[in-house]
């Protein structure tokens, strides 16, 4: 099997198992209805505090929620390879490892994107707030972005996933703290010192940022560098990861700790 | 008046066929079936895999509705006054689940006494004496996680004991224990008998089936083939012959002229190690043996033996009737 | 009396089941403060530092709706995977009787994050958190948990017949948050959801507490809870028994 074909039809193919969901039943809930309550929340709660506009809470958040897919997809696809007892079978494949995890992160970009999108849009349309026609375009282009740097530490949290048990617990953890240290609901500056450093490490960060001035009117140009270390983070965690599943991969061969039986 | 009486007890499901909604077929798992159990009589449901048993035993215990028919434990309709029937009755089943694995087995036991209306001031000392009846004494403090499966069965039916139940319904307790425990398991089951327990048993090993019950029911795909006694079911095909021959090749071609032998009753092949057994059932005067090695000319056989009829010939015979 | 005791029993068990999972019960608290780390970021931005506070004492009760909502409606789906819905349907006792407890126990779990966000939030983040009155405040808080176990009830019978069940009660985690004022006052809110946040016992719970913390009566928005509740536990009631029937005929209750 060529790598192309590995990458396109693997990925499809291991998404659609895990996530059999032909259902309305998951998919309004858990990608429509908790994302868009999540940025009304927050936007209520700033206004009652008086701090914060809408556009700001709803950008940070709407952004902040495609980590929902990017992660659990993501960790869940090992796990749930893990828990079906295909990993096995899938590391022992001749397939290289490259296409194989990538492709299985594409459907996965997709999702977190979508997310986003539909989340800007219906959060926009209830707190009636007005992103302007020439944002549009370059925040699409910022959201994808942003998606795939989830993904990307997706994959290493999937990597981490291969020795610890409790996949959903760890991707749980991370959500929380994409919450609070990326900007998300608190501008960096009214964070400690080594939480805004630290945000800045971490993926979403410099896309919610660039988002926000977009939505304020700024040009590409002006958003450009932002943009571009946003996607520089993503592609960072992208290899970590891989690196990870790769060492584990070898290790346990070693030392038969990855749980397969 | 017989402890439980069924009466054309039908049960069917619709199974999907397919994503799309309307794709579904008729399904019919328990065809009209009929019998009685007298009380502190043990009554085998015997049947392969897939032929009814657990679902008859889930409508008797108020677990499903029947689609049609009707049945009656100790004089309640399962279906209207499932709540008497509930009180009254003992449900046992095989396998690792229906246990909470966090928890000991004393702390199981003391919730489901809780459940199944065991008076307060008598659960420790019915807990303790069931414990003891099953082997577990000492072990009741250990995590039901821990526990193998000989010892999750065993804790099942101290749970299905609890409430002193007049009927005691066990589904294949039998599946996947070791052959120790299964002994140990068939003499508790005797004992219960003799105290006075009515029992209804489902199994699918005849053997079980054979030395426990004072009655079997013979069940395939829904309905009841035979019933009567183990000694009136051999007496069946007591009188008969078996020819087993050993071949190493295939058989395919030669089943239906096999068939066709006079006096063949039934023609079945069983995997045996490299080979294949060839198993003809006869009238107890045919002389079918030089017959049948004619129609397996082309074959390379192995040993060839003729021997009496058992129950799970029986058994054979009786679910590959037409 | 016979039920009050199969409850308390169940209650103790089904609290011994849950809290054994080590790592579920740290993100029963972690997750709950993450929200709670938050929102005191975004207050402490704010001009007002008795607003700290009130939503101190609200952001505490959000683990407890947190830990009930997000599992309630797993709940028969758990014990069908175990094996043991079957057993629990086949006792002679009433099946409310044998689900609330298990309810009661998830929301039992959210104490721990009560304590935690209040702990958190006055050593981490130095708010003056102070209870006034401690006694109506360890009844509202009582009421509260009682309420949203029976709210979970009724989320676990109506949720058991859809198949992707945890899907709904995880949706259900933020949205009461915000209808019910745990943070943001009723007021806020638009006119027209007024009678949903009236309609859910935790608004008078959280309002009972912040009362009993914070200075006021709480024993009006106390009455107000339970009364709400019972509403819930006589549906869930009443459901249960028609939910059972259902799956006694589509033979559901078991997975084979």
């Amino acid at each position: 099997m060529n790598s192309w074909r590995i990458f396109v039809l693997g990925g499809w193919t291991s998404y659609r198992a895990l996530f059999s969901w032909l259902s309305p039943w998951i998919l309004v809930p858990t990608f429509i209805i908790e994302p868009v309550f999540q940025v009304l929340f927050f936007a209520s709660v700033g206004k009652s505090a008086g701090v914060g506009t809408a556009t700001f809470f709803l950008i940070g958040n709407a952004v902040q929620y495609a980590s929902i897919p990017c992660l659990f997809a993501m960790s869940n696809t090992i796990g749930g390879e893990r828990n079906s007892q295909t990993l096995s079978l899938l590391l022992v494949s001749p397939a290289r490892r490259i296409p194989l995890f990538v492709g299985r992160a594409m459907p996965v970009i997709l999702n977190g994107f979508g997310v986003t999108i539909v989340t800007l849009v219906l959060g926009a349309l209830v707190l009636r707030v007005d992103l302007p026609r020439s944002s549009w375009l370059p925040l699409v282009v910022v959201v994808a972005v942003c998606a795939f740097s989830c993904t990307g530490l997706g994959l290493m949290t999937a990597g981490i996933a291969m020795r610890v048990r409790e996949t959903a617990v760890l991707s749980n953890i991370v959500f929380g703290v994409l919450l609070i240290f990326c900007g998300v609901n608190v501008p960096l500056s009214a964070l400690p010192g080594w939480m805004a450093t630290t945000g800045g490490w971490l993926p979403l960060t410099h896309g919610i940022a660039a988002a926000r001035e977009l939505a304020g009117g700024a040009t590409w140009g002006a958003v450009a560098g932002a943009v571009g270390t946003e996607l520089l983070v993503g592609a960072c965690y992208l290899v970590g990861g891989l690196v990870l599943l790769a060492f584990f991969e070898a290790e346990s061969r070693r030392s038969a700790t990855l749980e397969l039986a | 008046m017989a402890v439980i009486e069924v009466a054309g007890l039908e049960r069917s499901y619709k199974a999907r066929t397919g994503i799309r909604r309307g794709s579904a077929k008729e399904v019919h798992a328990v065809r009209g079936i009929s019998f009685e159990v007298e009380s502190g009589e043990l009554f085998g449901l015997l049947g392969p895999n897939g032929a009814g048993k657990t679902t008859t035993i889930k409508m008797l215990i108020t677990l499903l509705l029947p689609t049609g028919g009707s049945a009656r434990v100790l004089g309640h309709d399962v279906v209207r006054e499932a709540r008497e029937v509930r009180r009254r009755v003992g449900y046992v089943f095989g396998g690792d689940r229906g246990l909470y694995e966090r928890l000991s087995a004393l702390d199981n036991l003391r919730y489901f006494s809780e459940l199944y209306g065991v008076p307060a001031r008598e659960q420790k000392e019915r807990i303790g004496e069931l414990l003891e009846l099953v082997g577990l004494t000492g072990r009741e403090r250990e995590r039901v996680e821990g526990y193998s499966r000989g010892m999750r069965q065993r804790l099942h039916i101290a749970r299905g004991l609890l409430h002193r139940p007049d009927v005691l319904f066990l589904d294949e307790p039998s599946i996947g224990i070791d052959p120790v425990g299964a002994r140990e398991l068939r003499a508790t089951v005797a004992t219960l008998v003799q105290q006075g327990t009515t029992v209804l048993l489902t199994t699918h090993y005849m053997f079980e089936a054979d030395e426990l019950c004072d009655r079997i029911a013979v069940i395939a795909d829904g309905s009841i083939v035979a019933s009567g006694t183990p000694a009136e079911l051999k007496r069946g095909v007591v009188d008969g012959r078996v020819v087993e021959v050993e071949v190493y090749g295939a058989v395919d071609t030669a089943l239906a002229p096999l068939r066709a032998i006079p006096g063949v009753r039934s023609v079945a092949v069983e995997e045996s190690g490299q080979a294949q057994l060839v198993v003809v059932r006869a009238e107890p005067d045919a002389e079918v043996t030089s017959a049948v090695l004619a129609c397996l000319s082309g074959v390379r056989l192995g040993r060839v033996a003729t021997r009496e009829p058992t129950l799970e010939d029986a058994y054979v015979e009786l679910l590959s009737a037409p | 009396m016979k039920q009050l005791r199969l409850l308390r029993v169940g209650w103790w068990l089904q609290l011994k089941i849950r809290g054994r999972s080590t790592f579920d019960g740290l993100l029963g608290i972690l997750y709950p403060l993450f929200f709670a780390t938050t929102i005191f970021f975004i207050y402490r931005q704010g001009s007002d530092p008795t607003a700290l506070v009130g939503a101190a004492v609200g952001a505490s009760v959000m683990g407890v709706w947190s830990s009930t909502a997000t599992s309630a409606s797993s709940v028969l789906q758990g014990e069908r995977r175990q094996g043991t819905l079957e057993l629990l349907v086949a006792a002679p006792s009433s099946f409310p009787l044998l689900i609330v407890p298990i309810t009661m126990a998830l929301a039992t779990v959210g104490l721990y994050s009560l304590v935690a966000t209040l702990l958190w939030g006055r050593f981490v983040f130095d708010i003056p958190v102070r209870v006034d009155q401690p006694l109506a405040f360890g009844a509202a808080v009582l009421v509260t948990v009682l309420a949203v176990s029976l709210m979970g009830f009724l989320l676990a019978v109506t949720a058991v017949r859809y198949r992707y069940s945890w899907a709904l009660g995880t949706a259900f985690e933020l949205p009461v948050w915000l209808v019910c004022g745990f943070l943001v006052p009723l007021s806020a809110l638009p006119a027209w959801v007024r009678p949903i946040s009236w309609l859910l016992p935790p608004t008078w719970g959280v309002s009972a507490i912040r009362a009993a913390a914070l200075g006021g009566s709480p024993w009006g928005d106390v009455l107000l809870c339970a009364v709400t509740a019972a509403v819930y536990a006589l549906i869930g009631t009443a459901l249960s028994g028609r939910l059972i029937d259902s799956a006694r005929a589509r033979a559901t209750l078991a997975l084979s």
